[in-house]
């Protein structure tokens, strides 16, 4: 199938039916991936899909159409499916594609495609999720079973096309592993996870390393209960970090901003945070999982620092959102065929400070170093902050005895002010990435 | 419950020509496996969104595609393709049949429809309502929600429907179809008091309901409540952390239940003996005044389905019975596996997933208590009037939950809003600190999607009121007495 002639169809028919504006991005890939357990596959998923959505606006009114049969009577019903939902719609003079001048001087990322993801061998992910079994199960016969264990590839294609004169398109390649085991003694069973997510084969962590740290994660945690409540220093490690640095960025998306629904409206310029923390959303990060040339509405990706040595620096915006705020757009917009272009991050990570996370923890006396963490927990409305914990119990700089069943708690403008420590261990392994980090006390409530 | 038969031989035409679908079985089966099976899906979408006072967008989609799933021993081969391309589906069929390692097997197999009973029928299909009727929908959130309170300064709402139609058939001959609607409305208000203080209120509802429930479910009593919520909470304190009593409101807090315990008793956790409940089968496992019910045939419920996603008639299951438990649920592999037989628990949430036992709709049974009679009972605690999102970790049974209207109790009665207030337990050590059940049982308003492995499935929840007993209340608060 020839997307490029299969977009100008589409974009004239649109056009002909009335839409002043029309704009179509098409999705096309392939995945496979496999589960195995007790050294057997569980199952093995191959499959192939496609996809095209079609934003049309009629007299600054949005539709939108999305379909992942490409019959072209389907394609053409689709296209005028998107025109009449138009009308639906409510006008607004914001609404529109990009500005022509947004849609220019995109960035080399260099490669995105890895020719070796696209032909691995169909041995390898099942090689692979049994070497991480296998490794996972040898750390400790404790390790009995696993929840999950496997590992898996993609290949996929992106083509956006628009009346604006843009039309580009990329390939990009995934390929991870991961693994869920299972701990168990006694009457209590633990669990833990380790991934590793990549663009490029080459870069992907060794399966046994895998499988062996998901296993010690978990057995670190047999034994787990829970501690009195009390305000104590709290750690987190990279992955609970990464999670924060995330719920961060969920709040500088410049709508929620613009609309004062988010803890950070207003804040602009402001000091939130110790000189130490610098935080960024880069579209351009070489062999980065969420790097590409442009977003999902043609604007050119680029690095932007969203809070940079503790001053809140930027907010994140696509085209229709800058445009309320009179902002620029940032190349955030996130997309799929089956959604509406809206704000979502690139590779989001905090940028690694000079201690080592053993000097982290070394100093204090009584904390609780965390590492899981369930729930939503934080409401970027008002800042609150509190979700289920578990991890280990710190005392006198050591890591002592697994801790389950409790929350922490804090409000995200203060846990801001209380970042008081950045590790030197940051390592991406998927799209958002944090070192180790410390707040000088959060409410830790349990019996 | 009311059940009608469909009958067997409605005329109409299946979504994949039936001798292409045994070929694509016969295929599957080549190589010497135990079971194939074929699920067709056509699934129209419907969606929108108003935000700013402004009806910001209207959508619709059409998903379709088949999985062909190929069992062979505890293994299985799945292959899925959005093409209905012939050729396209054999290649599907001949990847998933790779996972037997047998050959030269060209058995035929046939299949026919099985009768199946209804407790959704609409009127007329939710694809076929016009757009501009769910349009009003949005409309009127909005404007009632602004109309609640001058302090009310953002609405969001959003009307989305779907009307999957699917095809399930297997080599045990099993052919099965069925339409499932699906719609909601939702509304979040966002409310500012003094100083800026702002605080949020989501509610909403539907199920497999005609569009006409929305007469009766009207835009005006959604937006209120969301509205309410906002207002209600503002001017929240801090919640004091510790173990604490709390009495959750009947309807939507059944989530809890979903978390806590339901998940637990999915059997593909049992079968690999990662769920807390594993080998508990006829233990108490909870208070004697907690019997748990999981319900997939609830008439025009969002999680009810006439058949499940493997073509196995939904059941009404007793899961717990008074603190014993009785059951567990489970879909066709893991039943065949475990030695038992589907409770018609095999969900998911496309062609593009495999099945996994799921719930349908779970609740509490309602017990003896007057909800008023429960609230009095306690001394000091916390009242929780609306969860937000939860998660179970199923291996340690820890489950967590937001709540998002909470109101601290003094001496029998409710006292001010609270803020950040969050439950933590283990599933199975909270089920044994429930104290009183009430007598007035509420399914919720029909708004609940549940998450596992990456697939979300519509569920319904519910719940009578409930008092439970030294809960792990987090909050940010530390001290001044309990």
């Amino acid at each position: 199938m020839n997307v490029e002639a299969m977009a100008k169809k589409l974009l004239a028919r649109a056009k002909k039916k009335g839409a002043q504006q029309a704009e179509v991005f098409i999705e096309t890939g392939r995945e496979a991936s496999v589960r195995v357990r007790d050294g057997e596959i569980q199952d093995l998923t191959q499959a192939t899909s496609k996809g095209v959505g079609i934003r049309a606006f009629v007299k600054n009114r949005l539709g939108f159409a999305w379909t992942s049969d490409f019959t072209p009577s389907v394609l053409e019903s689709f296209v005028d499916r998107a025109v009449a939902l138009a009308e639906a719609s409510a006008p607004n003079p914001l609404n529109g594609l990009p500005d022509r001048a947004l849609l220019k001087g995109h960035p080399d990322v260099g490669a995105l495609y890895d020719p070796e993801v696209a032909n691995l061998r169909p041995e390898w992910k099942i090689e692979a999720a049994l070497a991480m079994e296998k490794a996972g199960k040898a750390v400790d016969r404790r390790i009995k079973t696993f929840e999950s264990v496997g590992a898996g590839e993609s290949v996929s294609e992106v083509y956006l096309a628009s009346s604006e004169g843009f039309a580009g398109g990329y390939s990009g390649t995934y390929v991870y592993a991961y693994a869920v085991p299972v701990a168990a003694e006694g009457e209590q069973l633990q669990t833990s996870y380790w991934t590793d997510t990549k663009r490029f084969f080459k870069d992907l962590d060794d399966p046994e390393g895998i499988g062996q740290e998901a296993a010690r994660r978990a057995l670190r945690m047999l034994g787990a209960s829970k501690v009195k409540s009390q305000k104590v220093p709290v750690v987190f490690d990279p992955m609970m970090a990464a999670s924060f640095v995330g719920i961060i960025a969920g709040a500088a998306n410049g709508d929620s901003v613009f609309k004062k629904s988010s803890f950070l409206a207003g804040k602009l310029g402001a000091t939130i945070a110790p000189k130490h923390v610098t935080i960024v959303d880069d579209g351009l990060l070489p062999r980065g999982v969420a790097t590409s040339p442009f977003d999902g509405e043609g604007v050119p990706t680029r690095k932007t620092p969203l809070v940079q040595q503790g001053v809140l620096e930027a907010y994140l915006y696509d085209a229709f959102t800058a445009r309320k705020a009179k902002a620029k757009s940032t190349g955030n917009a996130a997309r799929g065929y089956r959604t509406l272009p809206h704000i979502g991050t690139n590779n989001l990570y905090l940028e690694a400070g000079e201690r080592s996370p053993e000097s982290i923890i070394k100093d204090i006396p009584s904390g609780l170093y965390v590492t899981a963490m369930l729930g939503h927990g934080a409401n970027l409305v008002t800042g609150e902050f509190s979700r289920g914990a578990n991890g280990m119990w710190i005392e006198n700089g050591q890591l002592t005895r697994p801790v389950q069943e409790v929350t922490v708690a804090g409000h995200l403008l203060d846990m801001l002010q209380k970042l008081d420590a950045v590790g030197n261990d940051l390592t991406f392994r998927g799209s958002t990435a944090a070192p180790t980090i410390r707040f000088s006390e959060l409410t830790v409530s349990g019996a | 419950m009311a059940r009608s038969q469909t009958p067997p031989a409605a005329r109409h035409t299946p979504l994949l020509p039936l001798p292409l679908v045994e070929r694509l079985l016969s295929i599957g089966m080549a190589r010497g496996a135990d079971f194939a099976e074929v699920y067709v899906e056509r699934n129209t979408s419907t969606a929108v969104t108003l935000d700013e006072q402004k009806v910001k967008s209207a959508q619709s989609g059409l998903s379709q595609g088949v999985g062909v799933r190929v069992i062979a021993g505890a293994k299985v081969g799945y292959a899925y393709s959005d093409d209905l391309d012939p050729e396209a589906l054999e290649r599907a069929a001949k990847t998933a049949s790779f996972i037997a390692s047998g050959g030269g097997s060209d058995k035929s197999f046939s299949v026919a429809p099985v009768p199946k009973p209804t407790f959704y029928r609409l009127p007329t299909h939710l694809e076929d309502v016009a757009v501009a009727d769910k349009r009003e929908l949005v409309v009127r959130v909005s404007k009632a929600a602004h109309a609640y309170d001058k302090r009310v300064k953002q609405v969001m709402s959003t009307y989305a429907d779907s009307t999957k139609r699917v095809l399930v058939a297997n080599t045990n001959g099993l052919l099965s179809e069925d339409t499932q609607d699906l719609c909601r409305i939702s509304a979040h208000v966002v409310a500012e008091g003094k100083k800026g203080e702002r605080r949020s209120g989501t509610y909403g509802g539907g199920g497999r309901v005609p569009f006409s429930h929305f007469d009766v479910f009207t835009p005006e009593l959604v937006a209120r409540e969301a509205a309410r919520q906002a207002i209600a909470t503002l001017g929240a304190v801090d919640t004091q952390a510790g173990q604490q009593t709390v009495v959750l409101a009947p309807g939507w807090s059944g989530i809890l239940l979903h978390e806590a315990v339901g998940h637990g008793l999915e059997a593909d956790f049992i079968r690999k003996g990662t769920s807390l409940f594993t080998g508990k089968l006829g233990q108490k496992v909870a208070s004697e005044h907690v019997t748990v019910i999981d319900d997939g045939t609830m008439a025009n419920a969002r999680g009810s389905l006439n058949v499940d996603d493997e073509g196995a008639p939904t059941e009404f299951k007793v899961l717990i019975e008074k603190g014993v438990l009785k059951g567990y649920l489970t879909d066709a592999l893991n039943a065949k596996l475990m030695g038992t037989r589907s409770t018609g628990s095999g969900r998911r949430e496309s062609f593009k997933h495999l099945p996994l036992p799921r719930m349908t709709n779970t609740y509490l049974a309602p017990g003896q208590h007057d909800p008023e009679e429960i609230l009095k009972s306690v001394d000091s605690g916390v009242y929780c009037a609306n969860f937000g999102g939860g998660q179970v970790d199923i291996t340690n049974g820890n489950f967590v939950f937001e709540v998002n209207e909470a109101y601290e109790i003094r001496k029998g009665k409710l006292g001010k809003p609270l803020k950040g207030a969050t439950l933590i337990g283990v599933g199975p050590e909270a089920l044994k600190k429930v104290s009183m059940v009430g007598n007035d049982p509420l399914p919720d308003p029909g708004m609940g999607t549940c998450g596992k492995d990456g697939q979300s499935v519509p569920v319904g929840v519910g719940l009578p009121t409930v008092r439970i007993d030294d809960m792990t209340v987090g909050g940010t608060r530390v001290g001044g007495g309990k």
